[in-house]
């Protein structure tokens, strides 16, 4: 059944000599991911950097990450579950027709290259960013593409991982899956977690008007997301704590201001690679942290009577 | 033993789970315990007579008349019955259900008749998602039964389904058959993209041409005579399956190849067009 | 304060076995006396100290990969639903933490000891410790497989070797030393093992596994820690890696060491179709060497889920059983690797594992040295350890058990022929005061004055599955948790650590290394102080 395939970026930097980019643009969106991690620098097993390294960039059209790349393999859009199946089939020896090859807009020689050269490699590595993850397959194309490096362990030693957004979205679902199991698109309505994506992560509960109020923390969906999700959260008591004026908190009916996270507050990040650092405050801030507005609103709520009314500390039988 | 009929009267703001409406938890009780069962809205625990007229007791046919799109898990796990709508259904309906039959007069949500064991769902309107899927982590969807859904569905039909029969009247979405490992898919208006992907075994017919990943190989085009078995299975559901040679024939698709698996994919060429090629 | 009256006593440490006396608590400790406290009337009933698990798996990266990977045992299990005063959180092969901290009091477990723990994510492992309510925790840092240490044993400098162990005990906030699968880990960041014990570590010329057992027990002896070696031997699960076991327990030469989930390493035969036990050869060594100290690591027959630093193991696993792998490389440091997998008792080998753990406990004559754990969540979950007791208790009902075995399964193990009964006097202390004294915690394990008050008693029940399942209280630290069944309190638990001296130069050597090998600034590295609740800073022994 697949699986999930990884390690720490440092197992990179020291090993890697196989580096192939998915659906993504690091040069402009993650411009550290190349000179300290991946690319560039000397690691202790290869010693030589990028020149002991091979890079592969797989994208619909040319970024500026392509001047980095040893070999380019431009898709056609919407065709990556479809390059990844192929890619799976040739490394398991199956045949499979040029023909057949052809609506990828890649060549059967290109993919058939690129397979030698990952069972040739050492230490591959595979990270893949939101061209991949957030075109039409979604979920599956990176689970084509975990499932890939992990196949790819019966011949060689291989690893992959998504190219996570910006702010601490890695420590989010850190957090969520020891307190409640599950890493995202929680429901606490029973009085214990459930988890259903589709049913239950927050654009599709905004898209479908499924919550009646919403607070917003440490993200901007009035920025990103879709309108009908945008729609439900300007007709709903929304309220959003953020450093700054956001999309979000412009439509919000109340703006808490806080601290910012790293600057003016401590707290914790996780790193892409779920590695935990310190964030240790420069300034000082006249506005509350984050966790002390939480805080605060849990009092408050904490004060008004059980609606749970549960009738027992667990259940056996969950819904 | 007439029928409990039960008629939406106030609709929910927020999304109403209703798993009390089963004929498992209804047969055996009176008029008074039926309207005090619970509901749960959003955070809060409701009365099933917050939201309903009902009449009747100790039946295990039930009517369900409304818009009842908020509705979640109705026929949750029910073994026997019969269970009818007049309106449009939200998620889960029929999910783990293992006998009985339901009979939805509208559309229905997402995950119906997720990971059920055996009985019969028939949607007269579309569907959402993941119909007879497996849910989110499990190894296996659907183990037995029948489900058939009139007019169109949307992603992941039949996700590891490992047993039974889904026909879907209209266009099927994406990743119809993903993982699938046995059952049939009958698609008579034929999928969009990815049909059969990561499939291992188990078997898809589709009666219009289908595009199909590059995974899959064709194997051989014929009149297959288990087909033959089958369409008789099908038209006891209403469902007329083409099989006659002078009619046209299949196209057999294998694969997935990626997984590598031995997944059937039958795609209908009908005479002229076989004649053609 | 309190006063328990009139419960069976069973307090090994002090060989008190089932005497009728009054048990006193004031102040969250045990005292000799108190004047007029409230009483527990607790006759017919049995008073145990709370239990201690040795090794098992509860926080931190590794189980947090395993939660996300699989949802669909979340929802089939226990649900803890929230409340003014309790958290929600699920049961289960993975229990969120919350969950983890309701269910080991609920079966009246105070202390646990997390037994892998990466010091690159130990602050990981320390924020779920937090949130891990009402026990006491300790952890063990992996150090077998850490490149900064293994080149220093290549280079033959012990002296340095030691300060920097110590440094990374502190930096990590462990309480002790785990090595797990030594080289083995480290050569499988390029795909391989280390099966032999006496040859090279792939990529090196000198450090050998054997080598790295030796000198890190040697340096855990020389810090004094209070907890041994904690030792997961090479070819875990391998059949015939007894002969593996014996030489890594040669190989230390009378030095201390807890053998982790010997279970795991007690296999003969040639393959998986000629796997047998051989149990009883293992257990006639820890029998004659007392420099040794194990746990079980049983395994019941059910689903679960694998969770182990040895990642070469765990890729092996995956190809078998055809399941959903996890794995996760840790950057010079360690592993770790995930399957789910499910013990069934018509499988051969299931069937001979399923025996080797309880062989093990019935044969290691001396119950101080041998300790109930099932390396939750590999050989069952630790909610599961009442089952473990009635089949130790209950000859007639391992016998039932064995029942449907095939003669095939049954020529392979040696369960059939032991007749041995476990006694509550020695329930008590493989579930507490042994694992206890094995951790090197004085006040945990026992009921003698001054001792932490985490007492457990339970109603007196011919089901002994039944009655270790359901404690009727569970006090911590002189505190009722959990009465009946039900959660009634909810106290932080304390944070156990040691704090072994180090040469402060150490770090001039530490940080400029951290360039060549890490991606993390040398001072981010350190746990501070401030993540670990309640802290208890142990001492260290003197191991001469
Ligand atoms: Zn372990």
């Amino acid at each position: 059944m697949g699986g999930k395939v990884s390690c720490t970026l440092g197992e990179v930097k020291n090993r890697a000599d196989f580096v192939l980019y998915w659906g993504g643009n690091p040069a402009e969106c993650h411009p550290r991911h190349f000179t300290k991690y991946a690319l560039m620098p000397k690691g202790r097993f290869v010693p030589r950097g990028r020149k002991d390294r091979t890079m592969v960039l797989v994208d619909i059209r040319e970024t500026k990450s392509v001047k980095a790349a040893d070999i380019f393999l431009q898709i056609r859009p919407g065709k990556d579950f479809e390059a990844l199946s192929i890619l799976r089939a040739l490394v398991k020896g199956q045949h499979v027709d040029e023909k057949q090859v052809a609506e990828t807009g890649l060549t059967l020689e290109q993919l058939t290259d690129l397979v030698d050269r990952m069972k040739r490699a050492k230490f591959g590595v595979m990270f893949f960013g939101m061209g991949l993850s957030m075109t039409r397959g979604k979920h599956m194309n990176s689970a084509s593409i975990l499932t890939l490096a992990a196949e790819l362990n019966a011949y060689t030693k291989f690893v992959a991982m998504p190219m996570r957004g910006h702010g601490n979205v890695t420590g989010a679902d850190v957090v969520m899956r020891w307190t409640t199991g599950y890493p995202f698109g929680v429901n606490f309505s029973r009085g214990y977690p459930r988890y259903n994506p589709g049913e239950f992560s927050t654009v599709d509960l905004l898209v479908r008007g499924d919550v009646d109020a919403a607070l917003i923390l440490g993200a901007d969906p009035g920025a990103t997301m879709p309108q009908p999700a945008i729609d439900h959260l300007a007709r709903i008591p929304t309220v959003v704590l953020d450093p700054k004026v956001t999309h979000t908190s412009r439509l919000a009916r109340v703006h808490i201001t806080t601290a910012v996270t790293g600057i003016s507050a401590p707290g914790t990040g996780y790193r892409m690679d779920e590695i935990p650092l310190p964030l240790r405050p420069a300034l000082r801030s006249p506005y509350p942290t984050d966790e002390d507005v939480v805080r605060r609103i849990h009092q408050a709520v904490a004060e008004k009577p059980d609606w749970m009314a549960a009738g027992g500390q667990t259940t056996t039988t969950q819904i | 033993m007439s029928a409990i009929r039960l008629t939406l009267k106030e609709q929910p703001g927020v999304p109403l789970e209703t798993e009390v409406l089963s004929p498992d938890a209804l047969a055996d009780l009176a008029h008074d315990e039926i309207r005090s069962l619970p509901v749960q809205l959003g955070k809060r625990r409701r009365r099933l007579d917050d939201f309903f007229e009902i009449e009747g007791e100790r039946s295990d046919e039930i009517e369900v008349h409304g818009d009842l799109s908020l509705l979640k898990w109705i026929g949750r796990g029910m073994s026997r019955g019969r269970l009818t709508i007049h309106g449009n259904v939200g998620m889960h309906l029929g999910a783990y259900m293992t006998g009985g039959s339901i009979e939805v007069h509208g559309d229905a949500g997402d995950w119906v008749g997720a990971e059920m064991g055996d009985g019969l769902i028939s949607v007269h309107g579309n569907a959402g998602g993941q119909i007879g899927a497996a849910y989110r982590g499990s190894p296996t969807g659907m183990r037995g039964g029948t489900i058939v859904i009139d007019g169109s569905t949307g992603l992941e039909v039949g996700m590891r389904m490992k047993k039974g029969t889904i026909v879907i009247g209209d266009t099927a979405k994406d990743f119809a058959g993903l993982q699938m490992k046995g059952g049939n898919i009958v698609l008579l208006a034929g999928a969009e993209l990815r049909t059969g992907a990561w499939m291992i075994r188990g078997t898809i017919i589709s009666l219009k041409p289908i595009a199909m990943l590059p995974t899959f190989r064709l194997a051989r085009s014929y009149n297959p005579e288990f087909l033959r078995l089958y369409a008789r299975f099908l038209s006891g559901l209403g469902i007329t399956l083409p099989c006659a040679a002078d009619e046209g024939r299949y196209d057999l698709y294998s694969g997935d190849v990626s997984v590598p698996g031995k997944g059937e994919i039958f795609v209908w060429q009908p005479a002229e067009a076989a004649a053609s090629r | 304060m309190l006063r328990i009256v009139g419960g069976q006593v069973y307090d090994p440490a002090h060989g008190i076995d089932g005497v009728v006396q009054d048990v006193c608590i004031q102040d969250g400790r045990i005292v000799e006396n108190v004047d007029a406290a409230p009483t527990i009337d607790a006759s017919g009933m049995i008073v145990f100290p709370g239990g201690v698990d040795v090794h098992t798996h509860v926080a931190g990266g590794s189980i947090n990969f395993a939660r996300a990977m699989t949802p669909e045992d979340h929802r089939r299990t226990t649900a803890f639903i929230r409340s003014q005063t309790n958290r929600a959180g699920v049961g289960g092969m993975t229990p969120t933490t919350f969950a983890t901290g309701y269910l080991y009091a609920g079966m009246g477990w105070t202390t646990v000891n997390e037994a892998a723990v990466p010091i690159l994510s130990a602050k990981h492992t320390h924020e779920e410790l937090r949130d891990i309510p009402i026990v006491d925790k300790s952890c063990c840092v992996l150090l077998a497989n850490n490149e900064i240490l293994l080149d220093l044993l290549e280079a033959g400098e012990m002296e340095r070797a030691r300060e920097v162990v110590a440094w990374q005990i502190w930096a990590s906030k462990a309480y002790g030393v785990k090595a797990v699968n030594p080289g083995g880990v480290a050569a499988w960041k390029y795909g391989k093992n280390a099966e032999q014990l006496s040859e090279p570590v792939d990529g090196y010329h000198k450090v050998t596994p054997a080598k790295i057992v030796a000198g890190l027990a040697q340096i855990v002896d020389d810090l004094g820690l209070p907890h041994p070696l904690h030792l997961h031997c090479n070819n875990l699960g391998v059949p015939g890696n007894l002969t593996t076991t014996l030489e890594t327990m040669q190989n230390l030469d009378g030095r201390r060491a807890h053998m982790a989930h010997l279970q795991y390493h007690a296999y003969g035969g040639d393959d998986w179709s000629t796997m047998r036990s051989e149990a009883p050869q293992l257990a006639d060594y820890m029998n004659a060497h007392r420099n040794f100290t194990t746990d079980a690591g049983a395994v019941l027959f059910g689903d679960t889920v694998t969770i182990t630093a040895d990642g070469p193991w765990q890729h092996l696993l995956y190809k078998l059983t055809g399941r959903k792998w996890g794995n996760l490389d840790v950057e010079n440091e360690t592993g770790c690797g995930i399957v789910p997998y499910t013990y069934r008792p018509t499988n051969l080998v299931n069937a001979v594992q399923w025996a080797v753990g309880l062989e093990l406990l019935l044969l290691i004559d001396d119950p101080w040295r041998v300790f109930l754990t099932t390396d939750h969540p590999n050989g069952a979950c630790f909610w599961r350890y009442p089952e473990i007791i009635q089949l130790l208790m209950c000859r007639d009902f391992r016998r039932d058990c064995m029942a449907g075995q095939s003669d095939k399964a049954l020529s392979r193990i040696h369960l059939p022929d032991i007749d041995r009964e476990y006694t509550l006097y020695e329930i008590a202390t493989i579930t507490s005061a042994g694992p206890a004294r094995a951790l090197g915690l004085p006040r945990k394990g026992h009921l003698g004055v001054g001792a932490d008050a985490d007492v457990v008693i339970y109603d007196q029940d011919d089901d002994v599955a039944r009655m270790f399942g359901h404690p009727r209280y569970v006090i911590k630290g002189g505190e009722i948790v959990i009465e009946d069944g039900d959660i009634r309190a909810t106290p932080e638990g304390r944070g156990l650590l040691v704090r072994p001296p180090h040469d402060e130069q150490i770090e001039a050597f530490l940080r400029p290394l951290f360039e060549d090998y890490y991606t993390m600034s040398f001072d981010n590295y350190s746990v501070e102080m401030e993540r670990i609740q309640q802290p208890e800073i142990c001492d260290c022994i003197d191991t001469e």
